[in-house]
């Protein structure tokens, strides 16, 4: 158990040791200006009262170490840096983007899970038979056609052609709805975004479930369970997708920077003002300030949902307390 | 190693369509500058015109031929693909190799460099170098190689270590064998499976950060991408350019994901035995 608990802590330290070397290292290590480098966009002139300014939040004229110690007590303080952009501390753009970006998330979550592992489990058990096969190829083709460009047909299908969706946004500017004409002002926003996430992460969920239901499959338990004469549907989603999903929590982890890939081009594609479209426009407008707080946040997120999912574990499979 | 890989890919119908679509577009992909009928640097013909028998996709908003710019862009993600997986796994190959064999300190150090890299959102990390930096072509497949070779490491680790304690390894090792014998002969020969694997997956890997930085604007604006004719094509959709500009990049972009997830499905298939077949002595 003490070597577990070394083990995460040792893995955080070198990931957020990554994360200071790309933040605080890396424009110092640039050749040139470190404040040109970072500041410069397209929309600002440093003036030299700016300049000068910068110089002194940075400690840039106090040796490497006590800009060091500077940065990470700025960091500590929830201090990100200020966008010059966009004439905000980026803590708040991101803390005004974070909600959006969860609600899209979470929710795609929550449905790619049930769905892929419905999926799964119903494939797995009719296996080599036809309904599976053409499951498993439709799958497979899903999850070759990237969320971008799925993104994109959806686009011009459904909101410019059709016009049954909007076009951009998380919902209707000025339009003073409230109660639940507001949430469905909401969810109508959202539900071209969310088909897209959701569908590509059903792929990934059905195979993982699929293949792991197999092997699951064929545990004399099951076989027990059917001598019994438990019914199908029980054995099924009881017996066997109860031992089969245990892969899925695993991997939640690792899945999170594919997600996190996903939202940054969804909502970029839909223009839904969560941290992907914030991203966006940090790009556009080479607002780095706000690049590293975008990434500092969504690494310091995803820690925090593997310590979650870490602890869960346990509680799902007691096995893994005796495994270290 | 009882599989024979090749004929039974062959058998595998899955991983033969994703194979023969792979090989014709990256064939495509490769003959572009004979196959193009015009330059795609080449801006001097009128703007947005429809398609013709002269240009087959039409032309752009800056009168670029849009079907020699497919072909060269396709390149693009054909090249980033396959370059990038090489490298990765490489690297992955190397450490995890080496990780298994020298073990102790060394071993540690790798592995949680792993596992922090797991954790860490690739794409957010070569945005943000891209946007200090503005690199060009090879720098960005290098760095994409840099931040994605931990889960072939992690693999190749977990083999090698397990095929130490084989009977095979040791009585090579007892009739005197040396290391890179067996390394040659017993290691790699086994590892091949992952490797192959590996190499397919972090390919798709690539081909999709290609188009999607450069959808985002943060590719090296003058080679020919995916991502950069669909970004402009979204935004001359209301001229009705989208059947002629917008789709063509977005279906090949999809095919050559396809045919690479084909690809890594039948290669699992075939070397995890257990997935094969029907239910039927697990059922009866």
């Amino acid at each position: 158990m003490r070597n577990r608990t070394a083990k995460i802590v040792t893995i955080y330290l070198l990931t957020i040791f990554f994360l200071l070397f790309l933040n605080f290292l890396l424009p110092r290590l640039l050749p040139g200006d470190v404040i040109l480098a970072m500041y410069s966009g397209y929309e600002v002139t440093i003036t030299d009262e700016l300049y000068n300014e910068l110089v002194q939040l940075h400690g840039l004229n106090k040796p490497l170490h006590v800009q060091f110690f500077i940065y990470l007590v700025q960091l500590a303080h929830g201090n990100l840096g200020y966008s010059h952009i966009c004439h905000a501390p980026t803590t708040t753009l991101i803390m005004d983007a974070l909600p959006w970006t969860m609600l899209l998330v979470c929710t795609s979550f929550i449905l790619s899970a049930i769905i892929g592992m419905v999926l799964g489990v119903e494939s797995s058990w009719v296996r080599g038979k036809r309904t599976d096969q053409s499951l498993l190829v439709s799958m497979l083709v899903v999850d070759g056609i990237p969320s971008l460009a799925v993104g994109i047909l959806f686009l011009t299908i459904f909101s410019l052609y059709g016009g049954w969706f909007p076009t951009s946004g998380a919902m209707t500017p000025y339009s003073n709805l409230a109660g639940i004409a507001h949430i469905k002002d909401i969810l109508w926003h959202l539900i071209l975004p969310l088909t897209t996430l959701t569908l590509s992460q059903i792929p990934g969920d059905y195979l993982l479930i699929r293949n792991s239901m197999i092997l699951t499959i064929r545990e004399p338990y099951v076989l027990t369970a059917r001598a019994k004469g438990i019914k199908e549907r029980k054995i099924k989603y009881f017996h066997a997708a109860r031992n089969a999903i245990l892969p899925f929590f695993t991997r939640i982890g690792i899945r999170l920077a594919y997600v996190i890939t996903g939202v940054l081009f969804i909502e970029t594609i839909f223009a839904y003002p969560g941290l992907g479209l914030l991203t966006y426009n940090a790009i556009s407008n080479r607002d780095l300030p706000l690049l590293q707080g975008i990434l500092t946040v969504s690494v310091l997120l995803v820690l925090l949902i593997n310590i979650v999912v870490d602890l869960l574990y346990k509680k799902i499979d007691p096995r893994v307390e005796y495994a270290y | 190693m009882h599989i024979r890989p090749f004929r039974e890919f062959k058998r595998n119908r899955i991983g033969v369509t994703g194979l023969v679509m792979f090989l014709l577009l990256s064939t495509t992909a490769i003959l572009a500058p004979l196959i193009a009928p015009h330059d795609p640097w080449d801006y001097s013909d009128r703007s947005f015109q429809p398609p013709s028998m002269n240009h087959l996709l039409g032309t752009n908003d800056i009168g670029y031929d849009i079907f020699s710019e497919l072909l060269w862009a396709l390149r693009t993600s054909v090249f980033f693909g396959v370059s990038v997986a090489a490298i990765a796994c490489t690297i992955g190959l190397i450490l995890g190799v080496s990780a298994a064999l020298v073990g102790g300190l060394y071993d540690l150090v790798v592995m949680r460099i792993v596992d922090a890299l797991l954790a860490i959102p690739s794409i957010l990390v070569l945005i943000l170098i891209a946007a200090y930096f503005r690199p060009s072509t090879m720098i960005l497949v290098v760095t994409l190689s840099l931040i994605i070779w931990q889960t072939i490491a992690r693999g190749v680790r977990a083999q090698t270590l397990s095929l130490k304690t084989k009977p095979h390894i040791k009585a090579a090792r007892n009739m005197g064998a040396s290391t890179v014998y067996i390394m040659r002969k017993h290691i790699l020969p086994e590892l091949f499976p992952l490797c192959a694997m590996g190499f397919v997956t972090k390919a798709r890997i690539a081909v999709f950060m290609e188009a999607g930085l450069s959808f985002l604007g943060i590719f090296d604006p003058t080679t020919k991408s995916l991502g950069i004719m669909m970004s402009y094509a979204m935004r001359y959709l209301y001229l009705d350019v989208w059947f002629n500009w917008l789709l063509p990049a977005v279906l090949s972009l999809s095919m050559l994901i396809v045919s690479l997830a084909l690809i890594s499905y039948a290669i699992e298939e075939i070397f995890d035995p257990r997935l094969k077949g029907g239910n039927n002595a697990a059922t009866v």
